[in-house]
């Protein structure tokens, strides 16, 4: 008999956070001590998000998709360093800034971050281009609202509905 | 067959974004094209010499100079063609400079 595969979700609603950090360490650290806690990173986890977002940063302009956007950014590091293939959505409440991904001499206020946890870069579809269809196809008026949500059960859905659109 | 590689800080997303996109792109221009994504940090002098251009995600300081062409690709990452299209020319251009196969 033939099995499909399945594919995990990339979303978890537990998963989604809201922080009042106002730096990107203790963001990052808060993230990684929750992350930590539900099994889905190795102790490493923060040391090697943040030693990787210094030498390589993971700011992402989005001024130059649409103007009323905020700038996102996708802390991440090496698959051995986490259990499992998942996005983490945090809110910031307050601006964070970060380097350019692009351009590491520049840096920017972010808004909101895609901490990408991804133990099997071969395996599926590739996240980070799944973030920026997001991020460049959904309707600006709604990625703007989403942006500002503080409402985590309201980004998961968002978040999962657009996805799931997104593959279809 | 033409090597390309492509490298970010832990060879997980954005070079295999860059990879995907590259073989991709540069298939249907008609150029046989093989992309290999790495972490910056495995890269050395002879790993780089075995390929014929070189697509980082920004300027990167590998601690030497490397002998192949270096094409920044961080612009591909967006996936909108308008920000694409100048990577993929150039890339192009380099392989009929150098007259790769």
């Amino acid at each position: 008999m033939l099995m499909e595969k399945k594919e995990e979700k990339l979303f978890a609603e537990d998963n989604v956070y809201i922080s009042s950090k106002t730096t990107a360490e203790e963001v990052i650290q808060e993230i990684s001590d929750k992350l930590l806690a539900d099994g889905l990173v190795k102790p490493a986890f923060y040391e090697n998000v943040i030693g990787r977002e210094k030498d390589f940063p993971t700011g992402i302009d989005l001024n130059v998709v649409n103007e009323s956007l905020p700038n996102i950014a996708i802390p991440h590091t090496e698959g051995e360093f986490v259990n499992v293939r998942r996005v983490i959505p945090v809110h910031l409440e307050h601006p964070v800034t970060f380097k350019n991904m692009i351009d590491p001499s520049a840096s920017m206020e972010v808004k909101f971050l895609f901490m990408i946890l991804n133990n099997d870069p071969e395996g599926q579809s590739n996240i980070l281009a799944q973030i920026m269809n997001f991020c460049t196809t959904t309707n600006a008026n709604d990625l703007g609202a989403f942006f500002k949500s503080t409402d985590k059960k309201a980004i998961y859905e968002f978040l999962n509905r657009s996805f799931k659109d997104q593959k279809a | 067959m033409i090597k390309i590689l492509a490298a970010c800080g832990a060879g997980v997303n954005s070079s295999h974004q860059i990879k995907d996109a590259l073989e991709k792109e540069m298939s249907n221009r008609g150029y046989n094209v093989k992309c290999d994504a790495v972490m910056v940090k495995d890269i050395n002098e002879d790993m780089i010499n075995r390929y014929d251009i070189f697509t980082p995600i920004a300027k990167t300081d590998l601690g030497f100079t490397p002998s192949i062409p270096v094409i920044d690709a961080g612009p591909i990452l967006y996936r909108i063609s308008a920000m694409a299209a100048p990577v993929y020319d150039k890339v192009e251009e380099t392989i009929k400079e150098k007259g790769l196969k």
